[in-house]
C-alpha cells in the first residue's frame, strides 16, 4: 500500500498535442480515488502514465515515496485492470490468475496456494478451469481483479473496468468492487467517464477536462460546491439547468421571468453583489425544480416553462422543458444528451406529477439551491 | 392457408436449398468426381485407356508401385519437399510478419518492406523456376557470390548434382510459398488486443515471454490451418520441380506427381498412373479429413 504522487505531469504527442497539463495529484494510502471527465479529457492517459505504458513528457511520479518516472511498469508496484479485461482466452481462469507469477518464476505450488486463496475471496474457485470465453461479463471482470490482486500491488490502477457490463450487473459490481477495495485498503485510483460511478464508489473524485484538473474533492463537495460551471454541469445526472441572466437588484432577469434572490444567496457569496447589473450565469440542479401544482412545490417562486417531453420512469418523471432564456454550455459533451434538441431544461418531478407533453406550466425552484458563475471564466462566484 | 397449401410451401421450402446447391453440384461431380472415380477405376485395369476392353487388374498396379524403389524415393522425396517448406514457409513468415507488425519500424521502411516480402507470391510457378534456374546455374548469381565470400570453393551444380538438387528445389519452393503464411499471420498478429501485451508488459513479461504466452497460442488456429493447407498443397507441386529438374538427377527429385507424370506420359503405362494418382489421393484425403475435423473443432 502506498500514496501516489503526482506532481505537475504533462503529457505532450508528437503532433504537440498536449494530453494532460500540469496535472497535480495526491492519492493518499488506501483511498479510492476516481478520475472522471468526459471522452477524451485525457484521464486514461493520467491512468497509463502511472502505470508507465505511457511516458511521462515532464513533472514527476511518486508511489510509496519511490520517484517511477523512469521505471518500467512491472518495477512501479502497480496492478492494472483494463477496460476489455485483458484476459488470455487460451488460459483458463486460474491460468489467468496466476499468469504474473509464472512470469516471476514462482513455484507451481505457490501459484496454486495464492489463486485458490484469491479466487476464494472473489467466489471463483468452481470457475478456476474454466476459459474466459464461457465466463458471464461479470465473472470476467472478477478474474480481472483476481489478476490484479495476485500481485499484492502498492496501488490498483483501473481503467474503466465496468464500461463492458449491462446497467444492472454494473450497479452490482459497483458495490463489489468498493467493499473488496474496502476490505482489501489498497490505494486505487479508477477512471471513468460515468458519473455516477464517480460519485457512488470513490472516496474523493478528480474532475478532468481537456487534459486539466478542474477540481478534486469528496462526491458531497463536488455536488454542493463545483469550482467551476463545467464541473456543476458533469456532476449530477440529468446535468445542472445553466441560464444566463442579468443582476438586477435582488433579482435575476432573464427572458420575461425574474428570479428573485433571498439577501441568504448574497450573504453566502460575497461576491456576488459585485455582479449587479452585469450579467451573471445562474445554475439550478433538476431536483431543485418542482411541480408547482404539487404540495412538494407549492412553497418556492416559479417561472413560467412549456414542457416539451416526459420520461416517465415510475420512481420519478424527468420532464424535458423550454424555458425563455439563454441556455450557457458548461463544456460536458454529454449535456447535449440530457438537453435534447427542442428543450434547454431538464426536471426531475416525483411520480405523481400531472404534467403532459406540450402544456405550459409553472415550474417551481428552490432559490436557496441556486448555484452562481462568472459569465466569462464560468468560474463559481 | 389449407392443408393442401400448407404441405406445397413446406415441401417448396425442403427443396429450395438443394436447387440452390445443385448447379455448383453439378459441376464438382463432373468436373472433380467423374475423374476421380474414372481414375479410381484404370488402377483396376490392365491397359486402361489404351484398350477398348481393358481386363480386370485386381491389386496388381499397386503391388508393381509399391514394389517399386523409385515410388519409395519418391514418397520420401515427397515428404521431406513437404515438411521442408512447410516449415521453414511458416518460420520465415512468422519472422516477418513480426517485423511488419512491429511498431519500432519506420511506417516507410514498414511499406516498402511489405511490398518487397510479398514479391514472390505474384510469380507464377514457371516464373519461379526460371528464376532459380538461371540464379542457381553454375555460372549463375549464387554460386558466384558464395565463392567470392569464401562458403564454397568450386561451382555447385545446384541442380544437376544428385546431393544438392533436391534441397535447391525445396529452397526454391520455400522462396514462393512464405508469403501466404506471412500475409494470413501478419492479419492474425493485427487482431491480438494491444491490451494482451500491455497487461503482459505490466506483469514484467519480456518479449520473448510476450511471443510464447499470448502470441503464438493466439495465432495457433492461423497456423495450423494454413500449415495443413500447405502440406495438402505442397504435397501436390508439380511445375516447380519439372521445370528445374524434371525429376532428375537420377531419380533425386522425384516427387509422386512427377513419378505419376512419368508413368502415365512417358511410360504410357497409365494403369500404373492410375494407382499411384491414387495414393497421393488417399494422403491428401487423410490430411483433407484431418484440417476439416480440426476446423469443426473450432
Amino acid at each position: 500500500m502506498a500514496e501516489v504522487i503526482l506532481e505537475n505531469i504533462c503529457k505532450t504527442y508528437g503532433n504537440n498535442f498536449r494530453a494532460i497539463d500540469q496535472l497535480n495529484l495526491s492519492v493518499k494510502d488506501g483511498e479510492f480515488l476516481i478520475l472522471v471527465g468526459p471522452s477524451g479529457c485525457g484521464k486514461s492517459t493520467a491512468l497509463r502514465m502511472i502505470a508507465g505504458l505511457e511516458d511521462i513528457t515532464s513533472g514527476s511520479l511518486r508511489i510509496g515515496g519511490v520517484d517511477v518516472v523512469d521505471m518500467p511498469p512491472k518495477d512501479r508496484d502497480i496492478a492494472m485492470v483494463f477496460q476489455s479485461y485483458a484476459l488470455y482466452p487460451h488460459m483458463t481462469v486460474s491460468e489467468n490468475i496466476a499468469f504474473s507469477m509464472r512470469l516471476a518464476g514462482k513455484p507451481k505450488a505457490e501459484r496454486k496456494k495464492r489463486v485458490d486463496e484469491i479466487a476464494k475471496t472473489l467466489q471463483l474457485t468452481s470457475l478456476l478451469d474454466s476459459k474466459p470465453a464461457n465466463l458471464s461479463g461479470g465473472q470476467r471482470q472478477r478474474v480481472a481483479m483476481g489478476r490484479a490482486m495476485v500481485r499484492e500491488p502498492a496501488a490498483f490502477l483501473m481503467d474503466e473496468p465496468l464500461s463492458n457490463l449491462d446497467a444492472k450487473l454494473r450497479v452490482q459490481m459497483r458495490a463489489e468492487i468498493t467493499s473488496l477495495q474496502k476490505q482489501l485498503g489498497v490505494t486505487t485510483i479508477y477512471v471513468t467517464h460515468d458519473q455516477i460511478e464517480a460519485m457512488t464508489m470513490g472516496d474523493r473524485v478528480a474532475v478532468l477536462k481537456g487534459g486539466v484538473l478542474q477540481q478534486v474533492d469528496t462526491p458531497k463537495r463536488l455536488y454542493e460546491s463545483p469550482v467551476n460551471a463545467f464541473v456543476a454541469g458533469f456532476i449530477g445526472s440529468p446535468s445542472m439547468n445553466l441560464f444566463e441572466a442579468t443582476l438586477t437588484g435582488d433579482e435575476l432577469m432573464s427572458g420575461t421571468f425574474a428570479i428573485r434572490l433571498q439577501d441568504a444567496a448574497f450573504v453566502r457569496r460575497p461576491g456576488l453583489k459585485s455582479y449587479a447589473g452585469r450579467k451573471v450565469v445562474f445554475g439550478i440542479r433538476p431536483e431543485d425544480l418542482y411541480d408547482s401544482s404539487l404540495e412538494s412545490g407549492r412553497k418556492y417562486q416559479t417561472i413560467p416553462a412549456k414542457v416539451t417531453s416526459i420520461e416517465e420512469l415510475g420512481s420519478e418523471h424527468i420532464v424535458h422543458l423550454n424555458i425563455d432564456g439563454v441556455r450557457v454550455d458548461s463544456g460536458d459533451p454529454d449535456a447535449v444528451q440530457d438537453f435534447g434538441l427542442t428543450s434547454n431544461a431538464v426536471a426531475r418531478f416525483e411520480p405523481d406529477s400531472a404534467v403532459r407533453s406540450g402544456s405550459a406550466i409553472r415550474l417551481a425552484l428552490d432559490d436557496t439551491k441556486l448555484h452562481f458563475f462568472d459569465p466569462e471564466t464560468h468560474l463559481a462566484i | 392457408m389449407t392443408r393442401q397449401k400448407r404441405s406445397h410451401h413446406r415441401l417448396k421450402r425442403a427443396v429450395a436449398p438443394y436447387l440452390y446447391l445443385s448447379p455448383s453440384l453439378l459441376i464438382i461431380g463432373l468436373l472433380m468426381l467423374l475423374p476421380m472415380v474414372t481414375v479410381i477405376g484404370y488402377s483396376f485395369q490392365n491397359s486402361a485407356v489404351l484398350r477398348r476392353d481393358p481386363s480386370f487388374a485386381g491389386l496388381k498396379h499397386y503391388q508393381a508401385i509399391f514394389a517399386d524403389p523409385v515410388f519409395w524415393a519418391s514418397l520420401w522425396h515427397t515428404l521431406y519437399f513437404t515438411c521442408m517448406s512447410v516449415v521453414f514457409h511458416m518460420t520465415i513468415g512468422m519472422v516477418f510478419a513480426l517485423m511488419l507488425n512491429s511498431d519500432r519500424i519506420n511506417p516507410t521502411l514498414r511499406n516498402i518492406l511489405r511490398v518487397l516480402y510479398i514479391l514472390p507470391w505474384l510469380f507464377t510457378a514457371v516464373i519461379i523456376a526460371v528464376i532459380w534456374r538461371l540464379l542457381l546455374e553454375p555460372n549463375g548469381v549464387v554460386n558466384s557470390v558464395l565463392m567470392q565470400m569464401g562458403i564454397i570453393g568450386s561451382k555447385v551444380e545446384w541442380f544437376s548434382s544428385p546431393e544438392t538438387a533436391l534441397h535447391a528445389v525445396t529452397f526454391a519452393n520455400i522462396w514462393a510459398g512464405y508469403p501466404l503464411f506471412m500475409v494470413s499471420l501478419l492479419a492474425g498478429l493485427q487482431g491480438i488486443p494491444k491490451d494482451f501485451y500491455e497487461a503482459a508488459y505490466i506483469d514484467g513479461a519480456k518479449a520473448y515471454q510476450k511471443l510464447i504466452f499470448i502470441t503464438i497460442p493466439q495465432l495457433m488456429p492461423i497456423i495450423i490451418s494454413i500449415s495443413l493447407l500447405d502440406f495438402i498443397w505442397t504435397m501436390q507441386v508439380f511445375p516447380l520441380i519439372w521445370i528445374t529438374t524434371g525429376g532428375g538427377p537420377i531419380y533425386s527429385t522425384e516427387v509422386l506427381s512427377t513419378y505419376t507424370y512419368k508413368l502415365a506420359f512417358s511410360s504410357y503405362n497409365l494403369s500404373q498412373a492410375s494407382a499411384s494418382a491414387v495414393v497421393i489421393l488417399l494422403i491428401s484425403l487423410g490430411l483433407t479429413l484431418f484440417y476439416i475435423r480440426y476446423q469443426k473443432a473450432r
